[in-house]
């Protein structure tokens, strides 16, 4: 009887309760389930974009490189009469946060179309400014109804720490210097010597994706390798 | 290479995203516990533990059942009650064992399930994505996160007690006495450790 | 009457953080911006309304020695229903908030609000009470976020305020959460003692 009262009862009890609140929860997932595989898949889908821009995505693969998955899209586009390929692809590199997933594009001559974060969990305030966007419309602007002549193409929109890896050379090591916050007018200058402005305070983080960066394309130089090996294999 | 990774992740949660210091998680005890030095050191202790077992085994839930059915959308209703349930555990276990132990880390125990640096470091290890499908050594980076949370918890706690225990004797003004100095401090504490944000591992 | 009173406890009477010393946590990591502080009363507002109704619904059949667990079970079970939503409907929001939305669980304020007025009280007077202590909550963590994103970020709503000028970025990071607090709690200290001193 004690057993009864003291264990089967209760564990009666709070089973009943679980599996209430489980029941109701499946529901509300089946609302919110689709929805958020739709948003990771756009998500995906707007940083292939970002990272291949104007180029029309072929094929996507995912092979094991050095044990561990690896995804790469390949992708051309017409250059006066002739058919320029590039590559796009997921990695990860570690900040203070655990690991950063990106994606970044790369054409046949190596250089760096562009690249996008899309997961972090950085310092609030210092690793995580690799999404800020740099937006001068003030909130008296706003107020008063935004600034006539602001622009509200994409380019503007992409973060600026991001926006400054576009068009790096891949075949070179990139180089971290600190010279504050990006902006076009620093474009040039850095280009020169291969390198990015790291986020003030949070330099682990910045080269936490540029090491993301090297190891990708590493990868990618070894699976696009592999592939190639499997081809002629399959020909012979 | 993956000896470093244990060490950046060891040293980050301890210095750099200190859980109580700069993740500001676990500040109920912080606040509660901080007043004098064994009992911190005791908590500390406890924390620790209960962290590290955490993330050992809300590792094996997630990836093997929580995952594979599809239901991974359940971890905060599966790891709390996982959380509760351990605690529970540990807490007979010990007092079945060693009273001593008991004695000292045993009161401890029940003020675990609810501090939130615990059920933070299980969230934390699915989102630092230590459990995707892929991720070499998974079960021992959480279990690294797991143990540097926990020490960087006592770490936060064991400092703060240490000068709380001056600030008793120390004339204040009536109405910063309590949490408003201890917040003082606790800011103080933090604008320290920022110091080693730009630490290179 | 008894009803506005039981509401409005929670906003300065028995704030939950001010007075009550309650869920420091969330208030401190979340209060980085306006908008993220919010979301964030309005998640928690959601989870402790729904708690409350729920606990004091069923609290005539709940074991009295099983109530922990049992609570602990429904706030779970509400927590995952704003985590979904935020991730399907909000995903940037659901994003800046990051874990502490299902620290929603072991948010303090919740289980207090369960075991000291909800499991006593009816159904009507629990949910004024989680509404009066969600709003309470928010109130702290609007004023704190509205001085830590001018003086950290130099924004507000995410808009610049005054353009080219450089922010003190400590008040964005953990140290001004802290020290605002602190400040906060020390003004409330100073208000109720002279309060009791009249």
């Amino acid at each position: 009887m004690k057993i009864g009262r003291q264990i089967i009862r209760p564990t009666l009890v709070l089973t009943a309760i679980t599996v209430a609140s489980v029941f109701l929860l499946s529901h509300v997932e089946r609302l919110a389930g689709p929805i958020i595989i739709k948003r990771a898949r756009q998500k995906q889908e707007a940083a292939l974009s970002l990272v291949l821009p104007g180029y029309i995505v072929l094929s996507s693969r995912t092979i094991a490189v050095d044990g561990v998955e690896f995804t790469y899209w390949e992708a051309e586009k017409k250059v006066e009469n002739r058919t320029v390929r590039a590559y796009a692809f997921l990695t990860k590199g570690t900040g203070y946060g655990g690991d950063m997933v990106m994606m970044a594009g790369v054409d046949e001559k190596g250089e760096v179309l562009g690249l996008s974060i899309i997961s972090q969990s950085e310092t609030p305030g210092l690793g995580d400014r690799c999404l800020e966007v740099a937006d001068r419309e003030t909130l008296w602007d706003h107020l008063k109804g935004g600034i006539p002549e602001r622009d509200f193409s994409d380019a503007t929109r992409i973060p600026w720490f991001q926006n400054q890896f576009k068009g790096l050379d891949a075949n070179e090591k990139i180089q971290i210097v600190k010279r504050g916050d990006w902006e076009p007018g620093m474009r040039d200058g850095l280009l020169e010597i291969n390198a990015i402005s790291a986020i003030t305070g949070a330099t682990i983080t910045s080269a936490g994706v540029v090491r993301g960066l090297e190891s990708g394309l590493d990868r990618l130089r070894r699976a696009r390798e592999a592939a190639a090996a499997e081809q002629t294999g399959g020909i012979r | 290479m993956e000896i470093r990774v244990f060490v950046t992740i060891l040293l980050s949660t301890i210095f750099i995203n200190n859980y109580v210091l700069s993740r500001m998680l676990g500040l109920c005890p912080f606040l509660g516990v901080s007043k004098k030095l064994d009992s911190a050191l005791g908590m500390g202790l406890a924390v620790i533990f209960v962290m590290t077992l955490t993330s050992f085994i809300t590792y094996p839930i997630y990836k093997y059942v929580l995952v594979p059915n599809g239901i991974a959308y359940l971890i905060t209703i599966v790891f709390i009650l996982v959380i509760a349930a351990l605690v529970q555990f540990v807490e007979m276990a010990v007092r079945k064992m060693s009273p001593a132990l008991y004695q000292s880390l045993g009161i401890f125990l029940p003020l675990i399930t609810t501090n939130c640096a615990v059920l933070g470091v299980a969230v934390l290890n699915v989102r630092s994505g230590f459990m995707d499908h892929g991720t070499s050594l998974g079960l021992m980076k959480c279990m690294v996160q797991g143990l540097g949370g926990g020490i960087g918890f006592t770490l936060a706690l064991i400092i703060m007690a240490g000068i709380r225990e001056r600030l008793e004797i120390a004339e204040i003004p009536e109405n910063l006495k309590g949490a408003p100095i201890t917040f003082i401090t606790a800011g103080l504490l933090a604008l320290a450790f920022y110091g080693f944000s730009g630490m290179k591992i | 009457m008894n009803y506005w009173k039981e509401f409005a406890k929670g906003l300065w009477e028995k704030n939950p953080q001010l007075v009550l010393g309650l869920a420091f946590c969330p208030t401190l990591a979340v209060s980085v911006s306006v908008s993220n502080a919010l979301w964030m009363t309005l998640a928690a507002t959601f989870v402790l309304v729904s708690s409350n109704l729920l606990v004091s619904a069923i609290r005539v059949i709940v074991p009295a020695h099983l109530r922990i667990p049992i609570f602990i079970t429904i706030i779970a079970g509400f927590v995952t229903v704003v985590d979904l939503l935020l991730e399907a409907y909000q995903p940037e929001v659901y994003r800046s908030l990051g874990i502490f939305i299902p620290l929603i669980v072991v948010n303090c304020i919740i289980l207090g609000r369960a075991e000291e007025f909800a499991q006593k009280n009816g159904v009507f007077l629990s949910v004024l009470d989680g509404l009066g202590m969600g709003i309470g909550f928010g109130l702290t963590l609007v004023v704190l976020s509205a001085v830590r994103e001018i003086l950290g970020a130099n924004k507000l709503f995410g808009y610049t305020l005054i353009p080219g000028m450089e922010p003190a970025l400590a008040m964005a990071l953990a140290p001004g959460a802290f020290f605002t607090l602190a400040l906060m709690l020390w003004a409330m200290n100073a208000v109720n003692s002279r309060k009791k001193g009249r």
